[in-house]
C-alpha cells in the first residue's frame, strides 16, 4: 500500500520547493474561496448539481432560472482572466499597443521619428494616452510575444497615466494636429476601436455572468465614445 | 454528461467543503440563525442544522448521502448536525492532504488521482477500525475523569439538603442544549419547563430510562402546540389532551367520576363498502310471513339500527358516559348517543388511544356487542378546553395504585407563528433524544475490559501519586450519564489523549507509524470544533487551549478552572491554590463537583453523545471515500436525470482498468 511503500518510491519523491509550496498554498486559499462562495450561493436558493464544469473542474450550480453558474469561471479571478481584455483594463491597453505597434512597424520607416515629438506633447494634454511605443513589460503577459518584438523604440515618459485610469477607458486616440499623419492612424485607431466593439457584442449576447454583462456593456460605450472623439478629431 | 462519471478525491472534499462554509456561520453559542422564506412570504429564522440542511437543494449525489447521514444520526441524538459536517470536513482536509503527500508514483497505480483515492480509502477505514477498538477507551481514560456522573436516582428526587445537585446539573444540560437550538432568551424557560414534564412522567419502580423511553414514544400524544401567543404562555397541563372535539353535546357532569370506553371500530356495521356485494338473507319463517317485505335494505338498516340500541342500553347499564372512536361512526350512533346523553369523540389518532387505554387501564372494546366492566376506564373528568383557535378534550386520570408515581400531564407549547411553534416542539423532542442517548451506555466488550487494566497501570505510572483515588476505568467506563462542561472541552481533552496513546502506541508496538499517524490525524482534525466556537476571537481559543494543557497536567478538575477564570483577570494564575490541592487529593465525585458546577457558567454537554457523534462521522468518512463511480440513470417519470451513487469495492478493478 501507498502508506508503507516500496523503498525505491521514496527516493523519487522530493519535498516541495518553495515556488511550489507557494502554488499549493494558492490553490488551497483558491479552493477556501470556492466553497465560502459555493455555501453562500447554496445559501441563497441555488441547488447544487452533480455536474462539474469542463473548464475548471468545479461543481456547478443551477440557479432558479434554471441558468448554470460556476463560481470560480464566473467570479473568481482564474489563471487566464489576466489576459481577457473585457475584464481587464491592463490587458486591454496592451492589446491595443500591440496593434498600434504593429501598424507602426508596417508604417514607413521616416514616420516613426516624426510623430514621437509631437507625441510628447499630446500626451500632456490628454489625460489617456495609448500611443506609447514602447508597451511597459509589467502589462502584457498575453502581449508580451508582440510587444518585445519593437522595444528598441526610445521610452516615453508620458505612460504613468493608465494606472489611475480606471477600467476601459484606454481606447481613445490622443489629439495630434498633424493632418497628413493623422488619417492613416486615425483610421486604425478607429478599425481597432471597432472590431473591440464588434467583440463585446457578441460576447455580451452570450454572456450568462452579471457582472461581465457590465463590464461588457461599459467597454462598449466607452467604444462608442473613442468613436465619436475620432470623428470629431477627423472633421 | 456521461453516464458513468469518476469521483474523484477533489470532488468529495470540495462537496464537503461547500456544505461545511453553508453551516459554519451557524455553528456555536455565538452562531448566527438562518432566515428561510417561502415564495408565499413565509419566513422563519432557524439555526437548527437538520433544518437547514434539508433546505438546501442539492442534487450532488454524494451531498446528498452526506446530508442523509447527518439526518439519520440527527434522529438517534437530537444533535450536532452542524458538528458534524464540521467533523468530516476537517477530516476529509486532513486525509486529502496527507494522501497528496504520499509518493506519487506507485508500481501499481497508473493514474495519480487513483492512487491518492485509494490511499485516502486505506486511510478512513484505518481510522474507523481505530475509533471501533480503541475510542472508548481512550474516552474513558482521558475525558471522563474530568466529568461528572448524572445519575437517574437522584434526577426526580426532592432536593437535597446538601444544597445544589444533579437536579440543577440536569438542567443545565437542558439549558446548554437550547441554548444553542433555540437562542439565549428562552432556554432557561423552555428547559425548566422540559424538566418538570419529565419529573411528572419519572415510573419509580421501572428502570430510569425507560421513562424517558415512554415520553420519546408518546410524545405526539404528550405535547399541543398552539400558534399565536407567545413562548412564555407554554405551560403543563395535568392528564392527558385529546387532540379532537366532542362531536355531540357535552353534558355538564362536573360531581361525579366520568365513566368512558374506547371503541376501536364501527359501532353500527358498514356493510356496504364500495366494491362489494351483499346478498341479503332471512329466515324460512319470516319470509313465509312477509313475503312482500323480505330482502330488501331498508328492512335491514332498521334491523341494524334496532340492534344498535341494545348496544347503548348495554352501555348505559355500565355507566359510561363517553365515548371515545378511533374512526368516524354513523350519524345514527351519534344521534342515539345524544339521546342517551353521552359524549363522542371521534377520530381519535391511534398513538392517544393507546396512551389513554395505559395509563386509564382500560382495553379498547373489539367487539361492540361484548362490553365488559374491564373495558370501562374511570376519569376524574372529560371536559372541552380551548387552546388557541382549537377546541380538544381534556381528560385526567384517577389516581390508583399502579399510578400514584406518574402524574400525567401533558405540554401545550405556544409560539408566535406556526414556524416557531414548530420549531419550539423540534428543540422539544430533540432534547428528549439527547437525553436519552445522554444515558446510554457506551459499547464496551471483555477485550476491552482487559486491555484498559494493562493501560491503566501504564498511565498511572506517569502520572504519579497524582490521583491516588481514580476509580477503577471498569466502573467509570460503564457507567452512562457522563457530562462534561461545553465550549469544546470534549475535544481538548481526547485530541491530548489520541496524542498520548500516539506516542505510547508507537513506543512499544512495532506495527505501525501509521497508528502514531492516525491517532495524530483523528487529535488534530478534533480540534476545528474548539476553532469554530472561538472563532470571534482566535485568542480565546489558544487561551483554551492553553487552559486544557494546565489541567491535564495538573489533573485539577476543569470546573474549578473554569469558575476561577471568569474571576480572575489574567489568566494563568491560579488564586486559590489551596482549592486545587484539594482537589487533586479528592475524588471525583458528584458532592465535590456540584458546588462547582453550580457557579460555572459554561454550560454542559454529553459525552456519549459526542462519543455516537464521533462514531458516525468515521463511518460516513469511510463509506463516501468507498465510492469512486456515479452511475446516471434515467427514470421515466423524471424529466432531470435520477443519479445513483454506486458504492463498490472496485480497488483491483480500477487498476486494471486504467
Amino acid at each position: 500500500m501507498a502508506l508503507n511503500g516500496d523503498d525505491k518510491d521514496f527516493f523519487d519523491w522530493e519535498p516541495p520547493t518553495e515556488a511550489e509550496m507557494k502554488v499549493i498554498q494558492a490553490r488551497k486559499e483558491r479552493q477556501d474561496k470556492i466553497s465560502k462562495l459555493m455555501g453562500g450561493y447554496l445559501l441563497k436558493g441555488y441547488r447544487m448539481l452533480g455536474d462539474c464544469c469542463d473548464v475548471c473542474g468545479t461543481i456547478l450550480l443551477q440557479d432558479k432560472q434554471q441558468k448554470l453558474y460556476c463560481v470560480s469561471c464566473q467570479e473568481l479571478d482564474s489563471d487566464v482572466d489576466k489576459d481577457n481584455p473585457a475584464l481587464n483594463a491592463q490587458a486591454a491597453l496592451s492589446q491595443v499597443r500591440e496593434r498600434q505597434l504593429a501598424a507602426q512597424a508596417a508604417a514607413p520607416p521616416a514616420l516613426p521619428p516624426a510623430p514621437a515629438p509631437e507625441l510628447n506633447e499630446g500626451p500632456s494634454t490628454s489625460q489617456a494616452s495609448v500611443l506609447v511605443p514602447q508597451p511597459r513589460p509589467e502589462h502584457c503577459e498575453g502581449a508580451a510575444a508582440g510587444g518585445r518584438a519593437l522595444l528598441p523604440l526610445p521610452a516615453v515618459p508620458s505612460p504613468t497615466t493608465p494606472a489611475p485610469t480606471p477600467a476601459l477607458v484606454p481606447p481613445r486616440a490622443p489629439v495630434s494636429p498633424q493632418s497628413p499623419v493623422i488619417p492613416p492612424l486615425l483610421q486604425e485607431a478607429e478599425e481597432a476601436v471597432l472590431i473591440k466593439l464588434r467583440w463585446a457584442t457578441s460576447q455580451l449576447q452570450s454572456s450568462a455572468s452579471l457582472e461581465t454583462s457590465i463590464q461588457l456593456c461599459s467597454l462598449i460605450a466607452s467604444c462608442a465614445n473613442s468613436l465619436r472623439s475620432l470623428k470629431e478629431l477627423s472633421q | 454528461m456521461p453516464p458513468v462519471e469518476r469521483l474523484h478525491l477533489d470532488h468529495v472534499v470540495q462537496t464537503v467543503c461547500a456544505l461545511e462554509s453553508v453551516v459554519l456561520r451557524s455553528f456555536g453559542p455565538e452562531g448566527g440563525q438562518v432566515l428561510f422564506t417561502r415564495d408565499t412570504g413565509q419566513a422563519m429564522l432557524s439555526r437548527s442544522g437538520a433544518r437547514i440542511l434539508t433546505a438546501l437543494r442539492l442534487e450532488h449525489p454524494l451531498a446528498r448521502m452526506v446530508v442523509e447521514c447527518v439526518l439519520k444520526h440527527s434522529t438517534v441524538t437530537g444533535d450536532g448536525s452542524k458538528t458534524f459536517i464540521l467533523l468530516l470536513a476537517s477530516l476529509l482536509r486532513m486525509i486529502h492532504k496527507m494522501a497528496c503527500k504520499e509518493p506519487n508514483v506507485s508500481h501499481t497505480y497508473t493514474s495519480r488521482q487513483t492512487a491518492e483515492a485509494s490511499t485516502a480509502r486505506h486511510l478512513a477505514d484505518k481510522i474507523l477500525a481505530f475509533a471501533l477498538e480503541e475510542l472508548d477507551d481512550l474516552i474513558g481514560m482521558g475525558v471522563i475523569p474530568y466529568g461528572c456522573c448524572l445519575s437517574w436516582e437522584d434526577f426526580t428526587a426532592k432536593k437535597h439538603l446538601s444544597g445544589p445537585s444533579n437536579n440543577d446539573c440536569v438542567q443545565k444540560l437542558l439549558t446548554s442544549f437550547f441554548h444553542s437550538r433555540l437562542g439565549r432568551s428562552h432556554c432557561d424557560f423552555i428547559s425548566k419547563l422540559t424538566y418538570e414534564l419529565l419529573t411528572h412522567w419519572k415510573f419509580k419502580r421501572d428502570q430510569p430510562s425507560l421513562s424517558l423511553e415512554f415520553v420519546n414514544d408518546n410524545l405526539d400524544a404528550l405535547h399541543t402546540p398552539v400558534s399565536g401567543f407567545p413562548i412564555s404562555c407554554s405551560r403543563l397541563i395535568e392528564g392527558q389532551v385529546i387532540h379532537r372535539d366532542f362531536a355531540t353535546p357535552c353534558p355538564q357532569t362536573e360531581q361525579k367520576a366520568v365513566k368512558a370506553a374506547v371503541f376501536s371500530g364501527y359501532l353500527q356495521p358498514k356493510l356496504l363498502n364500495a366494491g362489494q356485494v351483499l346478498q341479503l338473507g332471512c329466515g324460512e319463517q319470516w319470509m313465509e310471513e312477509n313475503s312482500k317485505n323480505n330482502r330488501s335494505i331498508v328492512q335491514f338498516s332498521a334491523w341494524t339500527e334496532r340492534s344498535l340500541k341494545c348496544v347503548f342500553a348495554n352501555l348505559q347499564s355500565l355507566g359510561v358516559s363517553v365515548i371515545l372512536s378511533a374512526v368516524k361512526q354513523s350519524a345514527a350512533v351519534l344521534s342515539l348517543a345524544a339521546q342517551a346523553e353521552m359524549c363522542v369523540v371521534e377520530c381519535v389518532s391511534e398513538d392517544e388511544l393507546s396512551l389513554f387505554a395505559q395509563l386509564s387501564g382500560a382495553k379498547p372494546v373489539s367487539d361492540c356487542w361484548m362490553v365488559e366492566p374491564e373495558h370501562v376506564a374511570t376519569l376524574t373528568f372529560c371536559r372541552p378546553i380551548l387552546l388557541g383557535a382549537h377546541r380538544y378534550v381534556h381528560v385526567a386520570f384517577n389516581d390508583s395504585e399502579e399510578r400514584v408515581t406518574v402524574k400525567p400531564c401533558s405540554l401545550v407549547i405556544c409560539g408566535l407563528g406556526e414556524g416557531q411553534t414548530e420549531q419550539y416542539t423540534c428543540a422539544f423532542r430533540d432534547a428528549i433524544r439527547m437525553l436519552l442517548s445522554t444515558w446510554e451506555p457506551m459499547g464496551m466488550t471483555a477485550t476491552t475490559a482487559s486491555k484498559r487494566t494493562l493501560q491503566s497501570t501504564k498511565s498511572t505510572s506517569s502520572h504519579v501519586d497524582q490521583i491516588p483515588n481514580v476509580p477503577p476505568f471498569q466502573q467509570s467506563g460503564l457507567q452512562p450519564g457522563y457530562v462534561i462542561p461545553a465550549g469544546g472541552t470534549f475535544e481538548f481533552l481526547l485530541h491530548h489523549a489520541l496524542l498520548q496513546n500516539g506516542t505510547s502506541c508507537s513506543a512499544s508496538d512495532d506495527i505501525v507509524t501509521s497508528g502514531l499517524a492516525v491517532s495524530q490525524l483523528l487529535a488534530n482534525a478534533l480540534l476545528i470544533v474548539p476553532r469554530q466556537i472561538y472563532s470571534h476571537s482566535p485568542r480565546h481559543f489558544l487561551q483554551a487551549q492553553a487552559r486544557f494543557q494546565t489541567i491535564i497536567q495538573n489533573h485539577s478538575h476543569p470546573f474549578s478552572l473554569v469558575y476561577k477564570q471568569e474571576h480572575s483577570s489574567i489568566f494563568g494564575e491560579s488564586a486559590f491554590p489551596l482549592e486545587e490541592d484539594k482537589l487533586t487529593k479528592h475524588r471525583f465525585t458528584e458532592a465535590d463537583v456540584s458546588a462547582k458546577l453550580f457557579m460555572s457558567d459554561s454550560g454542559l454537554e454529553s459525552v456519549s453523545c459526542k462519543y455516537q457523534l464521533l462514531l458516525a462521522v468515521l463511518q460516513c468518512l469511510s463509506s463516501i471515500l468507498h465510492v469512486d463511480t456515479v452511475l446516471h440513470t434515467h427514470t421515466a417519470l423524471h424529466t432531470q436525470s435520477r443519479r445513483l451513487a454506486n458504492t463498490s469495492w472496485e480497488g483491483t478493478d480500477d487498476e486494471t482498468e486504467d
